[in-house]
């Protein structure tokens, strides 16, 4: 790639990133003359809900609410893709395990999240384990499909010449069935994400007894309505930096695929 | 019988299909090959020369027959066999660099060996300085040329090819039938090509079996006798080697012709 190309390509990179930066201001101007024209009490203005989601993550609750939130969040996201990975390879390998496990996965997959609930805090009692178990609950999907998926359509001729090089059983797992599989693994990843986040903010709403989507929801009951949209802003930057790091992480992991098919310099 | 590298008797191989049915791909093959012997299979398309050749390996278990490797029976692809396939771009691991493709299939010797291998497998394929790159950045010959060089690092007595040169230009393919010539040339393994390209098997090879179509047998046995080492501009217009080509071209059309009477199975 010539000096030229690299410029022009950043200069690129720089105006789609300050396209993005300008549509959230746009979004933010619109939300602040909206609540001018709008009642205050029950819509607070955008400057308003920063200096609540500011004040929030100033106080006590970022221990007693916020970290426990993006503690549960994670931990969860992890079992998830742990148990997930492992299972998607094993069904996505064996064609006789897909064959008996189908229908079992397509049942349980359907079934509501919050409907789950209740039956976590009977299990678990009203604390960030039932968070977590409900996360798991709905984050392990996306990634038990996607990673049996992938595993499912590696080429032939990619385990044949594993085969050739002695892989076996473990071996042939960690070397060639997960990173061949590993560009939908993480798209299964980066859904599941979004829902342990979704799904934590939930269950704490419907019984954590603390977090974040505890402290939105008693916000809301108790009309305290600035302290509800400072969580919800809290929230959604959550949510934004999971987002940036798992991107950072699944692009140095994914390096490799920029020039193949389903990279970025021929897709 | 002594001195036979790979003994292939009465190998049969059928295919269950989805729908239950059993295909019959191979009925009954019997083939030897000797210590530094480059053997070709040929035949019409679709006739089962890459089942064949998988069964050969070790990478599929035949129906019937016996396969022995040494003079042992041959379960799974033993370490003395290298398989390079048709399609190097999923051949090549795509996450690993060239040099740790071709370290693949070093395995089994200790590190620093291992690299000294690499290297000069590398450089016998024109690949040296190659090592970090990625697959994606080389050309699809280079690509065949990385999938060739880890064949050949683990030192092989046989080198089993499946239509080696069959996704790449032709100027490309003359220059990679040279490279696996040479190659031939300065070491002892013994080479099973399968091809459709008769030229090409006359051209690198000892011996050329033209196999039947589907369910194959082995239609004849053709020794090359042309000198070595052969070159692509002088070998390609002697007068031996145009007269070879026929004859083998001849056996195959007969093999494609027979199976148009039978039916259209491909």
């Amino acid at each position: 790639m010539t000096g030229i190309g690299t410029l022009r390509k950043s200069r690129n990179t720089l105006f789609r990133i300050s396209l993005g930066w300008l549509g959230l201001i746009i979004l933010a101007v619109g939300w602040q003359l909206a609540a001018i024209l709008i009642n205050k009490t029950i819509f607070p203005s955008f400057t308003t809900s920063i200096v609540a989601a500011v004040h929030l993550v100033g106080s006590s609750r970022l221990v007693s609410d916020i970290l426990p939130s993006v503690g549960r969040t994670v931990l969860g996201f992890l079992i998830s893709a742990v148990i997930g990975i492992a299972a998607g390879v094993v069904i996505g390998h064996y064609e006789t395990v897909r064959n008996w496990s189908g229908a079992v996965i397509d049942f349980l997959r359907s079934l509501p999240t919050p409907l789950l609930v209740p039956i976590a805090v009977v299990v678990f009692g009203l604390n960030g384990k039932m968070v977590i178990a409900t996360i798991v609950t709905a984050a392990i999907w996306p990634i038990l499909i996607n990673t049996a998926n992938g595993t499912s359509s590696i080429e032939p001729t990619m385990l044949d010449t594993a085969k050739t090089y002695g892989l076996r059983g473990r071996s042939l797992f960690l070397r060639v069935v997960l990173p061949a599989a590993s560009p939908q693994i993480f798209a299964g990843l980066r859904v599941a994400l979004s829902v342990s986040l979704v799904v934590m903010v939930v269950a704490e709403m419907l019984g954590g007894g603390s977090g974040i989507g505890y402290f939105i929801s008693n916000a809301q009951q108790s009309f305290n309505i600035k302290g509800s949209y400072g969580g919800v802003i809290v929230l959604a930057a959550m949510g934004w930096i999971f987002d940036t790091l798992f991107l950072v992480f699944e692009r140095r992991v994914l390096s490799w695929q920029r020039g193949t098919v389903g990279g970025v310099a021929n897709g | 019988m002594a001195d036979s590298l790979l003994t292939i008797k009465h190998l049969k191989v059928s295919i269950k299909s989805r729908d239950g049915l059993v295909n019959e791909v191979t009925r009954d093959v019997s083939l030897e090959i000797g210590e530094h012997e480059f053997v070709s299979l040929v035949g019409p398309s679709g006739c089962g020369k890459t089942t064949l050749l998988r069964a050969a390996s070790g990478l599929r278990t035949p129906t019937s027959g016996n396969l022995l490797f040494e003079g042992k029976p041959i379960t799974d692809v033993p370490p003395g066999i290298s398989i390079v396939f048709q399609e190097y771009n999923k051949s090549l691991f795509p996450w690993l660099t060239i040099g740790k493709n071709v370290a693949m299939g070093a395995r089994d010797y200790l590190p620093e060996e291992r690299g000294r291998r690499v290297e000069i497998a590398l450089k016998q394929v024109g690949l040296s300085g190659f090592a970090t790159r990625y697959p994606w950045e080389l050309s699809g010959g280079m690509q065949q040329r990385a999938a060739l060089a880890r064949a050949m690092v683990s030192n092989p007595r046989i080198l089993m090819m499946d239509e080696p040169f069959a996704s790449v230009d032709a100027l490309t393919r003359n220059h990679l039938e040279d490279v696996v010539q040479e190659l031939w040339i300065n070491s002892n393994f013994s080479a099973l090509m399968v091809t459709h390209d008769v030229g090409e098997a006359v051209y690198l090879s000892d011996r050329v079996f033209v196999l039947s179509s589907r369910p194959s047998t082995i239609l004849a046995e053709i020794k090359i006798d042309l000198p070595r080492p052969r070159s692509q501009l002088e070998t390609r217009k002697m007068l031996r080697f145009v007269e070879l080509q026929a004859e083998v071209l001849e056996r195959v059309e007969e093999a494609g012709r027979q199976s148009v009477g039978i039916a259209d199975r491909d």
